[in-house]
């Protein structure tokens, strides 16, 4: 569905890249999820590939389409959702969707359907000037899927939106996704990658360190340890046993067998962890997932 | 469709902005000035307050003359307030002035003051009649020296004289237009394209602050049509507000195809030259600096619109200027051909400007 090969941009148009020789592919159906922090080359990649930034140096295409030269048909099989809510403030959310569905030349989606969908039913007669944050965002939100998008670009959508619509937000990013529908996810939320997120890609410094699945980067750089808090005799214990080496195998196994288990819990390494692990630096902010 | 759909967005915009009704405002504005505060003849009828300090049969043999220029022959008792006082004065009125005879020559001075009007008081030495006139100051050589000249001989000889003048009018054209319609020109042209140019910035401004630009371009709507939205309702906003200063004033005496001709064609240009601007700028703020400059420079024909002997050819290559004159043109029934002129260079300008335009919102407005 993308397909990025070599490419290189540079805001001043020298040798300061804010992205290099960056390549990847996302298959059809897949959750991509770029993590990287703040100023890492993410925004500036996804403004390349949905046609807000020229393309100045590489091969990219998106939806079968080559950005090098974009056709304007191209938009109607993508549909993006951005970090800053950017809706009309003085047309209501209803006229907000309505005014956007008639900009595509396929068949778009019913815009209540979309704003009950992202929890505003009842709010679609009030004036978007009126919303908080939260609200606006998903209205952004509800947008972006209002062309029925093939390939869906995905800003931080979660962001400043508290857990439980956090949640309900990422149930709609996943059944759209079951439908089929690619996503490029662009976050420097490690929870929402590691839920959401069939491959991610660690960018830093305008460069990609690392693709691989959540699930391969938890096996690769995970310590592989269960933490285990148990009763031995009148006293309270705790111990950490390795799942790899034959030793600590069968002092847990023995525990199991003898003791009373008051909690137990592998420690896998989180996204984050293995985010510094591979790139020496973090990737900022934490938020509500 | 989906222009429509813009432009149906746009006139929603617009209806609640305070932008639309600053313009709205502005033509009701200069209606009700020109309406109530401008006259039709300000320059052309012109007041005098005069003592006359002479003998009654003297005084007599004057005002006698004044009456057989008084419109209906006979004067009126009229009371004059000033300074806290109150004057009494005799009024004639001739088809060109209204003279006020007052009765004391501090009376007089005090009116001519008052009014900024001219005073004279009218004396008798020796059988010869002596003219002591109140100016305000700021009247020019030329006046003075009239004045003086005036007196250097009878007024027979003056009369026979000037009778005997031919006077050929060498500018043919001249359009004369009473105060009020010679007004109408500059603020056609300077609310169309000044106001236009702001107000297209400003909603730019606006679009750019809430990001719905970057919205629209991952749509397959072209950007053309974000700009032709705006543009069409800018020149709606520029058709509504020049009807509200025409069509009261004018009434049934233009040729309303010809305004609407140049109301949208300047529209166009107009809006174009404040996308174009506004398209270098972030924000309404730092566009204001440069938004200056093309404004000032558009009134400069202003300038040469009022004082017709400072004509200069630069001035002339100023978009306002054929602006101005174009509809001057129309308000006073003149060449039609030189509207349709103007009118075919305002659409081709703003034709390359929209060209010009597009490419830059393309490059620059979307991240």
């Amino acid at each position: 569905m993308i397909s990025v090969k070599g490419l290189y941009h540079s805001y001043s148009k020298d040798d300061k890249y804010a992205v290099k020789n960056v390549s990847f592919e996302i298959p059809k159906g897949e959750i991509f999820g770029f993590l990287g922090p703040s100023g890492a080359g993410k925004s500036t990649t996804q403004g390349i590939l949905t046609g807000l930034l020229s393309l100045q140096k590489g091969d990219v295409s998106v939806a079968g389409y080559d950005i090098k030269q974009i056709k304007q048909e191209m938009f109607n099989k993508i549909g993006m959702s951005f970090e800053q809510s950017n809706v009309y403030s003085k047309l209501t959310a209803l006229e907000n969707l309505k005014f956007y569905s008639r900009l595509f030349d396929v068949p778009t989606r019913d815009p209540k359907e979309l704003i009950e969908l992202v929890g505003l039913r009842g709010k679609e007669n009030i004036r978007v000037g009126e919303f908080s944050k939260g609200m606006k965002h998903r209205l952004t939100f509800a947008r972006s899927m209002i062309n029925n998008p093939e390939m869906w670009f995905l800003d931080e959508p979660t962001t400043g939106l508290d857990p439980a619509i956090a949640a309900n937000i990422k149930d709609i990013i996943r059944e759209q996704n079951n439908k089929g529908i690619t996503v490029f996810l662009t976050t420097h939320n490690m929870y929402i990658a590691d839920e959401l997120c069939d491959r991610v890609a660690f960018i830093i410094d305008g460069e990609i360190k690392l693709i691989d699945s959540p699930k391969n980067l938890k096996l690769r750089y995970g310590k592989r340890i269960v933490d285990v808090e148990y009763i031995d005799g009148s006293a309270k214990k705790k111990g950490s046993f390795s799942t790899v080496e034959q030793k600590d195998r069968d002092a847990l196994a023995s525990i199991l067998h003898s003791k009373e288990i008051l909690t137990m819990h592998t420690k896998e390494a989180t996204l984050e962890e293995i985010f510094i692990k591979v790139t020496g630096r973090g990737l900022g902010v934490s938020e509500a997932s | 469709m989906k222009l429509l759909s813009s432009i149906k967005k746009e006139l929603i915009l617009a209806a609640r902005s305070f932008y639309f009704y600053i313009e709205i405002g502005f033509a009701l504005i200069m209606l009700a000035v020109l309406l109530f505060a401008v006259p039709e003849h300000s320059g052309a009828r012109s007041e005098e307050y005069l003592y006359l300090d002479l003998p009654p049969a003297a005084a007599k043999v004057l005002i006698d003359e004044t009456l057989d220029e008084d419109i209906d022959g006979r004067p009126q008792e009229t009371e004059l307030k000033a300074e806290g006082a109150v004057y009494k004065a005799l009024l004639f009125q001739t088809d060109e002035r209204d003279i006020f005879l007052m009765e004391s020559e501090a009376a007089a001075e005090t009116m001519t003051k008052h009014k900024k009007a001219i005073g004279a008081v009218i004396t008798m030495d020796k059988g010869e009649l002596h003219y002591k006139y109140f100016l305000q100051g700021y009247e020019s050589k030329r006046l003075k020296n009239l004045l003086l000249v005036l007196h250097a001989q009878d007024f027979d000889t003056l009369e026979t004289r000037m009778n005997e003048q031919k006077v050929i009018n060498v500018d043919s054209g001249h359009i004369p237009l009473n105060d009020r319609e010679n007004a109408i020109p500059p603020l056609m042209a300077f609310s169309g394209s000044l106001m236009s140019m702001f107000i297209m910035a400003a909603y730019v401004s606006l679009d750019r602050q809430e990001g719905v630009i970057k919205a629209f371009a991952v749509t397959a709507s072209p950007v053309s049509k974000y700009l032709i939205s705006k543009m069409f309702v800018l020149m709606l906003t520029s058709v509504i507000s020049g009807l509200i200063v025409v069509a009261p004033l004018m009434g049934t005496k233009i040729n309303y195809a010809l305004l609407l001709l140049l109301l949208l064609t300047t529209g166009v240009f107009a809006s174009m030259l404040g996308l174009l601007t506004a398209s270098f700028f972030q924000n309404i703020t730092k566009a204001f600096g440069i938004i200056f400059l093309p404004m000032v420079l558009f009134m400069l024909p202003a300038i040469a619109y009022y004082i017709p002997g400072w004509d200069p050819v630069w001035v002339k290559l100023i978009p306002s200027y054929p602006m101005l004159q174009g509809f001057k043109e129309i308000i006073s029934n003149g060449d039609a051909m030189y509207v349709l002129l103007v009118s075919a260079g305002f659409l081709a300008a703003g034709f390359v400007l929209f060209l010009i335009t597009n490419n830059r919102f393309r490059k620059t407005l979307t991240v």
